[in-house]
């Protein structure tokens, strides 16, 4: 289901956590409200980590994650991947990249099995984003913004996109992705979707503004009602894909 | 790219001119710029709608890429690797950027130079490929709204007289709030409007009633001092007034302009009354006190009282008129692509600024000096400069130059000489006048007669060094006699042997007079000759003793000296004839100074082993600057201990130990 949360009375949830399959990132606040929200959802199953990059608390723009791995830009300190690296399972592999583009919460989008990152990501990037993470990655835009992270949230189940992208370009990118996509806003409105919305396959969170209709597509777009962790949806459904298409 | 030059200049009608204004308002709809786009309402229905057809139908149309124009895909791995292409990465820049996308073809073959391109196009957006955003931001910003008529004209209304600024009206849907404010406008009794304007000491204020004025009124006082700077009145704020008479003038002029002004506006309080809209001008807080002041009828909280929109001039009648005009006119154009085109030049384009910019730039270019940073840390080109001030000598001898070695009634008598139109011919010759008065007197006008001859045949020679030539002549003048000087005068007349004049003199005294030199200018007899061009004379002075190696002022020996070839010749044949005579003398010269410094030597022997022989008492008392032990002479600042003195530490040191003990302590 999807839950409406605050950092410090700000809606743009996004930025300051992380949510995949396996792990949740949360930045460190002033307040332990927000992660109590987190961890009260979700503490059963996946846990949940206090995170800092490069001092910052803008976790979710810095990095980019699914349950397989973690990337951190290369400004995150050498304590601060230590401490991520102790927090998270074994199995999530934790990756330190070299990038221009160093918000890459906000240049790449990805969920288990697919990535779409932004035109001019470098090719070194790419190719380390596909080991760690295990995932295709395409070069595409949302709705003409080169900012894919920002204006897409994406499960392995669904995915929202920026409120004017096109039919078209939905149907395009949801037969890349292999996801069913929708066009929709969060936070009353806000276009900027990654940044009102952290989303897994069974849990939303979405910023305190966002209305009940929101919710509702976000719901239905995740699937999120009858959800819950399964391992169909985490560990079988790559088999199921390959052997669909 | 649209030039101001280009746009038609739009018809403008009066809000007061009713029927006009009527006519424009028929069928009016807010401008499609104006309209902001709501956003695609999703709600839960037609999300599911989507998603159903999406899982029945499958992604059947989405399997493709737009962007390329490639597609349907048949097989998903076909589709992956096409969104790993190179091409589809170009294509999607060139898609953000407004470019049509390029074939594979077209890749292939033009990626060289579109790579290159489509970097540059990444640095440099360029605001031009997205007109209608561009119109959107321009016509959201803009003072004035924009609407159109039945008719498709566009016409631009001043805010400021539809709404007051900080009421917001929505621009949904069709904006009907927007048509009802501007059909407000053509209601009757809707044109009484008020213009007050305040600044620096000026008032204007009229109040018309359908664009004719009903009551008017200006009022000028001095409030600003000029030349004291404008912001007296805030330091008054502050406490620390200036108590100057100006000051306290100034001061007492602008109370009386607040209450003249504050009391206008109390008198017009009920023509205000009855305006719909208050348009004024009054910045800092003096000019907003005078209107909004203590018992003023305006408020300005009040809903009718707004700023004007656009810069005004000083406050007058005529600039309260003018700025009435304007407000009231509404801007037609007759299409919607002359209005845009108007627009987004009023609005001033990035591009279109850097154009205009680079080129009132290359105008101004040649007018600037060009004043670059200067790098200390490069070495600096020189500038040319100006060299010190410089005479040329008539004869083109060389440069002459002031400075402050010249002797001051040299440059007087320079000055007299340019006075008179003739230029002496450097200043060696002047400096020559100067220091040798007195022979210049004694000498007879034939010696002169020679000089002049002299300076004749220096022009083709190289300018001496000055300062010797001077130096030498400031010696003390020898006595020349008289048989010397007709020997010299002999030479230089037509005369073409000497031997009448040699007859006289006994060997020695003829060797002396031929080696004799002329203190106005150093040339010996043998000088003379040369320069006369006499190569027979020339040789019987040389057989005579006369010596060929004595310089001249200039520095200059006798075969030097001449410009003749034969009397070159003369001396050469004369050294070819006699070279023993010159090797014999010299040696003798060298004997006689060998014996010389022999001689002196010895002396000094002598002396010093006397002094040696004295006792060391003897020797303080004698007061010689000798060294103690060795008798050497003393340098400067001798060596000394008690009352020895000492050339060296190493004399002083053994004189101390050859001394019994109990006296050296």
């Amino acid at each position: 289901m999807a839950v409406r949360v605050q950092f410090e009375n700000n809606n743009e949830v996004g930025v300051f956590s992380k949510l995949t399959n396996s792990y949740c990132l949360v930045a460190i606040g002033g307040s332990e409200n927000f992660y109590s929200v987190f961890e009260a959802e979700l503490a059963d199953t996946i846990p949940v980590v206090h995170v800092s990059i490069a001092g910052c608390r803008i976790i979710g723009r810095m990095t980019v994650a699914n349950k397989n791995g973690l990337l951190v830009p290369s400004s995150t300190t050498d304590t601060e991947l230590q401490h991520i690296r102790n927090s998270l399972p074994d199995s999530v592999k934790v990756q330190r990249v070299e990038e221009r583009l160093s918000a890459l919460g906000n240049v790449i989008t990805c969920n288990d099995y697919v990535a779409l990152v932004h035109p001019d990501l470098d090719r070194d990037t790419e190719e380390i984003l596909a080991d760690t993470l295990g995932v295709e990655v395409f070069r595409q835009t949302v709705a003409g913004n080169v900012l894919v992270g920002t204006y897409a949230a994406l499960s392995n189940r669904g995915g929202l996109v920026h409120p004017k992208t096109t039919i078209q370009d939905q149907d395009e990118l949801s037969s890349l992705l292999q996801v069913p996509l929708v066009a929709g806003t969060v936070n009353r409105g806000s276009e900027v979707i990654a940044g009102g919305l952290v989303v897994n396959d069974w849990c939303a969170f979405c910023g305190m503004d966002t209305t009940s209709t929101e919710i509702s597509v976000i719901e239905s777009v995740f699937k999120l009602n009858d959800a819950k962790p399964t391992a169909i949806t985490s560990t079988m459904r790559a088999s199921l894909i390959d052997s669909m298409s | 790219m649209t030039n101001k030059t280009d746009i038609i200049k739009p018809r403008t009608v009066r809000v007061y001119e009713l029927d006009d204004f009527e006519k424009l308002l028929k069928g009016i709809k807010v401008a499609a710029c104006m309209i902001t786009e709501s956003h695609q309402i999703v709600d839960e229905a037609s999300v599911i709608r989507r998603l159903s057809a999406l899982t029945l139908n499958g992604p059947s149309d989405g399997n493709c890429c737009s962007c390329c124009g490639v597609g349907p895909f048949e097989t998903r791995a076909q589709q992956t690797a096409h969104y790993k292409q190179h091409w589809h990465t170009h294509n999607l820049k060139r898609k953000l950027f407004g470019k049509l996308p390029l074939s594979l073809g077209q890749y292939n073959s033009r990626q060289d130079d579109d790579l290159s391109e489509s970097d540059s196009d990444t640095e440099t957006e360029d605001f031009s490929r997205k007109p209608a955003t561009d119109l959107f931001a321009a016509a959201t910003r803009h003072c004035k709204a924009f609407f159109t008529n039945e008719k498709g004209q566009v016409f631009c209304v001043y805010r400021c007289i539809l709404h007051h600024k900080k009421e917001e009206l929505s621009t949904d849907g069709e904006g009907f709030a927007w048509v009802e404010r501007c059909q407000r406008l053509a209601i009757p009794g809707f044109q009484r409007w008020a213009v007050l304007m305040v600044s620096g000491g000026n008032f204007a204020g009229a109040i018309f009633s359908g664009g004719v004025p009903v009551v008017h009124k200006t009022h000028r006082s001095y409030v600003t001092r000029r030349g004291q700077g404008q912001a007296q009145s805030v330091r008054d704020q502050y406490g620390n007034a200036p108590k100057s008479a100006g000051a306290s003038l100034r001061r007492y002029c602008q109370a009386q302009f607040l209450e003249h002004v504050q009391e206008v506006i109390s008198n017009w309080g009920n023509d205000l009354f009855g305006c719909t809209f208050i348009l004024y001008r009054a910045v800092g807080s003096v000019n907003q006190a005078a209107l909004f002041g203590k018992n003023s009828p305006l408020k300005r909280e009040d809903p009718r009282v707004r700023v004007l929109p656009f810069p005004t001039k000083k406050p007058s009648y005529k600039e309260v008129k003018r700025v009435h005009e304007t407000v009231a006119s509404v801007e037609v154009y007759d299409t919607m692509e002359l209005f845009q085109k108007a627009l987004i030049a009023s609005t001033g384009k990035p591009v279109t600024k850097s154009m205009s910019d680079t080129t009132v730039e290359r105008a101004k270019k040649p007018q600037k000096s060009p004043t670059k940073p200067i790098d200390r840390a490069k070495s600096r080109e020189r500038t040319p400069r100006e060299l010190p001030t410089q005479m040329m000598s008539s004869e083109d001898e060389g440069p002459c130059f002031i400075d402050s070695e010249t002797p001051k009634d040299w440059i007087k008598k320079l000055s007299e000489q340019t006075l008179n139109g003739t230029v002496s011919s450097s200043r060696k010759d002047l400096l020559n006048d100067l220091s040798t008065p007195s022979h210049m007197d004694t000498e007879s006008e034939t010696d002169c007669v020679t000089d002049k001859k002299e300076h004749a045949k220096k022009k083709k020679k190289k300018k001496p060094e000055e300062k010797q030539d001077s130096k030498q002549q400031k010696k003390v003048p020898q006595k020349i006699p008289t048989e010397i000087k007709k020997m010299w005068k002999l030479i230089s007349s037509d005369q073409i042997s000497l031997e009448t004049i040699f007859e006289n003199w006994e060997s020695a005294e003829l060797e002396a007079a031929c080696n004799t030199q002329d203190p106005s200018d150093g040339n010996t007899a043998l000088h003379k000759a040369a320069i006369a061009e006499k190569p027979e004379m020339v040789t019987q002075i040389l057989s005579a003793g006369g010596d060929p190696c004595i310089r001249n002022n200039q520095m200059q020996t006798p075969y030097a000296a001449t410009p003749h070839a034969d009397t070159r010749i003369a001396f050469r044949l004369f050294q070819g004839q006699f070279p023993a005579q010159i090797e014999k003398e010299k040696k003798a010269q060298q004997k006689r100074a060998k014996r010389q410094r022999d001689k002196e030597k010895q002396m000094e022997k002598i002396k010093t082993d006397k002094f040696l022989q004295l006792t060391d008492a003897q020797k303080v008392k004698a007061g010689e600057r000798r060294c103690f032990l060795c008798g050497s002479s003393l340098p400067k600042t001798p060596f000394e201990y008690n009352a020895y003195k000492f050339c060296s530490t190493r004399c002083l040191q053994n004189h101390r130990n050859l001394r019994p003990l109990h006296k050296s302590a």
